[in-house]
């Protein structure tokens, strides 16, 4: 699975903000252009991104396995043809090259995933975005993170004990009900005992935030992050 | 260290806890991603995402449900591992599934929307089953349609071709989604924060 990794390479010490910005001036750029020379040049960028954080691209293949299948079916479907001659061949390259593009976003929001600790995006979501939808989307993001394994936990209860009443022999409809039923009262129980926690704490629209600090190293990212934005346009 | 000297500025009571409901919903939209129920003669199983949409519409409201969602977007973007497969980051809020994943807050919205009317919550157990139907089935809709139209901008395939890739084998599990979420309210098991 893919999660942030500590390490001392230089993506690591860069700044959150700056590279978000590099994954959507990169985005941007990919979103725009499918042509064989663009292709190459995005491909050039995406193997430095993956160097500088020491990403192993195999391993992170396999964590987007599925998105892969979507990706590895689409220029297929795009060259089937009704008719003679069942397959064109133009299609599905076209098709390929769009998918192709599509893998190498994915790739480097690896990298990203992989260097950047889920507080110190949180800080940055916190400290970009302006006052109380900042705050709010931050302190969810924060709970969110705090709160999946709590209620992957609660899930697998419930479908063990499921499975040991033979609930797994019900029809689909039924099964489905009873697991978000359950899961859904057990998680909005949660959010009640949490929200007298809340405020037992005096929970506020203004808590102190770790330190980000944006050092001369994020200069050239940002300025790359631009250039890339810029690129979408040509 | 940079620290804020101002005064603490509580949050409202009544925002406290949709804050948390929001939050706690769209955890379990994450937590749900790898769980999937098989369908007979259906290739593609359930899987309980659009089902939690449908439930942060009709539970949180107008403002809360796409609340909940975006920040189950904001959560997968920076990395958590909340999207279909176990994978998180940027790139998937662009890849393939990019239209599904930014209908959801659409959805929520409309279904909060037109079954509570208002920013004001009623309870949907309330709401009589012809008028939940027809909002459920528009907001699939909804899902569907920007799912499928998005591949097939991205990868430059023909409507009918995504369409029968990304759309056709999941519509049986879809209207089982929508009797599963009008059976959860119906039974008034789990009832909306009303202020």
């Amino acid at each position: 699975m893919l999660t942030y990794e500590p390490g001392t390479t230089l993506a690591h010490r860069l700044d959150p903000r700056s590279k978000l910005a590099f994954q959507i001036g990169f985005a941007a750029t990919a979103l725009a252009h499918t042509t064989l020379p663009a292709l190459g040049a995005l491909t050039v960028v995406t193997a430095l991104v993956l160097a500088v954080a020491r990403v192993p691209p195999l391993r992170t293949l396999y964590a987007y396995r599925f998105a892969l299948v979507l990706l590895a079916v689409a220029p297929l479907v795009a060259a089937a043809t009704f008719g003679t001659p069942w397959i064109d061949v133009s299609d599905g390259v076209t098709s390929a090259q769009a998918s192709y593009r599509v893998l190498l976003i994915l790739l480097v929001s690896a990298a990203y995933v992989r260097t950047t600790p889920v507080r110190a995006s949180r800080a940055a979501i916190q400290r970009t975005i302006p006052g109380k939808p900042g705050q709010v989307l931050a302190i969810g993001v924060a709970l969110v993170f705090r709160f999946l394994p709590v209620l992957r936990a609660d899930l697998r209860t419930i479908r063990e004990a499921i499975a040991a009443r033979l609930g797994t022999e019900r029809d689909a409809i039924e099964r489905t009900t009873t697991i978000a039923t359950l899961s859904l009262s057990r998680a909005f129980d949660r959010a009640d005992r949490l929200t007298l926690a809340m405020q037992a704490r005096c929970f506020s629209w203004n808590p102190t935030l770790p330190a980000l600090s944006l050092s001369r190293r994020d200069l050239p990212v940002f300025g790359v992050a631009i250039v890339l934005a810029a690129t979408a346009l040509l | 260290m940079e620290t804020e000297r101002s005064s603490a500025e509580l949050v409202d009571d009544a925002v406290v806890g949709q804050i948390a409901r929001a939050a706690l919903l769209a955890t379990l939209l994450g937590a749900v991603a790898p769980i999937s129920i098989p369908i007979p003669l259906s290739p593609a199983p359930i899987t309980l995402q659009v089902l939690f949409v449908f439930l942060a519409g009709l539970l949180l409201g107008p403002v809360w449900g796409p609340i909940s969602i975006l920040l189950y977007l904001a959560a997968g973007a920076i990395g958590l591992p909340v999207f279909s497969g176990m994978t998180g980051g940027i790139g998937v809020l662009v890849g393939t599934t990019a239209g599904y994943l930014w209908s959801y807050p659409i959805a929520a919205g409309l279904v909060g929307l037109l079954v509570h009317r208002g920013t004001e919550l009623r309870d949907p157990a309330e709401t009589p089953i012809p008028l939940l139907v027809s909002v459920l089935l528009g907001a699939t809709l909804v899902i569907y349609a920007m799912g499928t139209g998005y591949a097939a901008w991205l990868l430059e395939l023909e409507l009918w071709e995504a369409t029968l890739t990304f759309a056709a084998p999941f519509v049986p599990g879809e209207l089982l989604k929508i009797a599963a979420a009008i059976a959860i309210v119906k039974s008034g098991r789990i009832r909306p924060l009303q202020s």
